[in-house]
């Protein structure tokens, strides 16, 4: 009799037992579960080099917390430069129409602010590749005086005095603890997402347009003079060459500083063409204004080569007023507009840009 | 007759439990802690109000000091511990790095001072590698493995300072260095022990070692390359065992 009741307890606690794991997942589940994203590669383009989706999932609510702090300018000493100040959505995510970016206090940084876009297949980041992941990439930014100028623990002070930001954490990670990494992944799940594959370049690729007689002829310019470096379909190589630009009054040696290789005096980050049209000024100092301009300058360089100037530009290019033209013409079928007007990456309310 | 179930119910789980804690004691493994003391002119470092002087009698203060240690590495004959996990030692805050150690006999400790290079490319840490503990590079990704600050009148940089910030993953200027101690006699660790090793970290030493840093030719070190590396050489010598409890 007693064996029985052993027997009838055990299964009777188990019975419990199960009914309460049961009901306690139901409950967690009903209050944490994110949306997953897919990461899309669009058709035609190579696998990312790294995936900095791996340990860092892509979801709708990673996504739109990383938005909301992209957006928010309170993220900084004066409470009114965010990420999108130098990173506007109109301008393809650089600066639209300044040399230097603005950081806080008008103050001015030593470099053009480069585009958001197409990150994900980026290995370096910044014009001299000193940031080795997306994910931290905004330290820089973010803490710098002359950008957005704020302590890291400053940041993380306003994100926890806002509800709003609990609440979104809580429906990314599950928790609503608020810590750098959870809003450095997040900002990474924005910027990372931040593709332009829709420009009329990408539609003759799949065969949905074509070119004009112009932009056919410049495409055989570009493929002649530019694309070694500027390699399709990213249209960057993601190397760090001197393309000819001299030491500027900022004494900004490029890569050197990272390395500490002579040999990479005066080197940066290739960019990428696309949406070269939304993105002057050009270079990593935002000196040359305009896209003819830069075509000079490569003609200039490539036909008087100086000192340390990258090998691939040796060979001279030649090209005639007409040419340059055409040149131009395709250059600005890499205009996306469905990227820079894409409301998904747009603020959800009215941002005030300062500059 | 449910009051009798439950009871039961009660009694045989009560019993289990007890049953299973008691079958966790028998392999419990001991609780054990590097404790690092920091010195300087044979005397325990005091940050701000006190002066020292390195072997060049270039005197001076320290203001802060940070550093890591991780890939905490015991073995014995039959015994073995490995391990990933990083510490960060400050000398304005935690000062040990404790983990859990199986019984055993250990005859070797050995440890890396410095950041493994694979984590100081993947993205965003938490815990000891958070950036908010002001070891992190943001203009040059990578962790400053050791963090030294303060004052001397022999420093020729603004306000006298002395920013010594070594670190360095990449190639040629990986600046992390295996730690190797000597353990005079084998530490036997049985079933729940407790114990500590304590660990001088003599900052004499890192003035004069392998290399020569005088503060007078370089009191700002900040980031990865010859400098850092010639810092990072000394590390080994300033670390030696006091005692074992």
């Amino acid at each position: 009799m007693l064996k029985l009741k052993v027997i009838i307890s055990f299964l009777l606690f188990a019975a419990v037992s199960l009914f309460i794991i049961a009901a306690g997942k139901k409950d967690r589940d009903d209050i944490y579960k994110t949306t997953p994203l897919e990461f899309k590669i669009p058709k035609g383009w190579p696998k990312p080099t790294v995936d900095f989706f791996k340990k860092n999932k892509l979801t709708e609510e990673g996504f739109l917390l990383g938005k909301k702090i992209f957006y928010d300018s309170r993220l900084s000493k004066d409470g009114e430069v965010s990420c999108a100040g130098c990173h506007q959505p109109f301008g393809a995510f650089a600066t639209f129409d300044h040399d230097l970016s603005h950081g806080v206090s008008n103050s001015f940084t030593t470099r053009n602010a480069p585009a958001l876009m197409n990150l994900a297949w980026m290995i370096d980041f910044h014009w001299d590749g000193g940031v080795n992941h997306l994910e931290i990439q905004p330290l820089g930014p973010l803490t710098a005086p002359n950008e957005m100028g704020i302590t890291l623990d400053s940041a993380l002070m306003i994100l926890k005095a806002d509800s709003a930001y609990y609440r979104m954490f809580n429906n990314a990670f599950g928790n609503p603890a608020i810590t750098s990494q959870r809003m450095l992944k997040a900002l990474a799940q924005f910027t990372g997402s931040l593709i332009t594959s829709n420009s009329k370049y990408d539609r003759v690729m799949n065969g949905l347009d074509t070119f004009s007689n112009f932009e056919k002829k410049g495409y055989v310019h570009f493929k002649n003079n530019c694309a070694s470096c500027h390699k399709e379909p990213l249209f960057t190589d993601n190397s760090f060459r001197n393309n000819g630009m001299l030491l500027n009054r900022f004494k900004d040696i490029g890569r050197q500083r990272i390395t500490a290789l002579s040999s990479d005096s005066l080197k940066f980050k290739v960019p990428s063409l696309r949406n070269i049209q939304l993105t002057f000024p050009y270079m990593h100092d935002g000196s040359i204004f305009s896209v003819p301009q830069v075509i000079d300058h490569y003609i200039a360089k490539t036909n008087a080569p100086q000192i340390g100037l990258d090998s691939v530009l040796r060979k001279p290019i030649v090209l005639n007023k007409l040419q340059k033209n055409e040149l131009i013409y395709f250059l600005y079928t890499l205009t996306d507009t469905v990227f820079t007007k894409n409301k998904r990456f747009a603020p959800d309310g009215p941002v005030y840009f300062k500059h | 007759m449910y009051k009798d179930n439950f009871l039961i119910i009660w009694v045989v789980v009560v019993g289990l439990t007890v049953v299973m804690f008691e079958a966790d004691a028998q392999s419990k493994a001991a609780d054990f802690t590097l404790r690092f003391k920091n010195t300087a002119n044979g005397n325990s470092l005091v940050l701000l109000d006190s002066t020292y002087k390195n072997t060049f009698g270039e005197s001076y203060q320290v203001t802060k000091l940070k550093y890591y240690i991780s890939n905490i590495h015991l073995t014995g004959k039959q015994s073995n511990y490995k391990s990933k996990e990083v510490f960060l030692l400050n000398a304005a805050g935690s000062d040990s790095a404790t983990f859990q150690l199986k019984p055993g006999i250990y005859t070797e400790l050995r440890f890396m001072l410095g950041v493994d290079s694979i984590l100081n490319c993947s993205g965003a840490q938490d815990g000891a590698l958070d950036p908010l503990n002001g070891m992190f590079w943001t203009w040059n990704s990578g962790y400053v493995y050791f963090k030294m600050e303060g004052y001397s009148t022999s420093s020729t940089a603004d306000l006298q300072r002395i920013e010594h910030h070594i670190g360095g993953y990449r190639g040629i200027n990986k600046a992390d260095r295996q730690i190797e101690l000597t353990l005079k006699e084998p530490i036997v660790i049985k079933d729940g022990d407790t114990k500590a090793i304590f660990i001088q970290v003599d900052l004499d030493k890192y003035w004069q070692g392998k290399s020569d840093i005088k503060i007078a030719e370089n009191a700002l070190i900040m980031f990865p390359g010859e400098l850092a590396k010639k810092s990072a050489d000394n590390f080994s010598g300033m670390f030696s065992i006091i005692s074992i409890k």
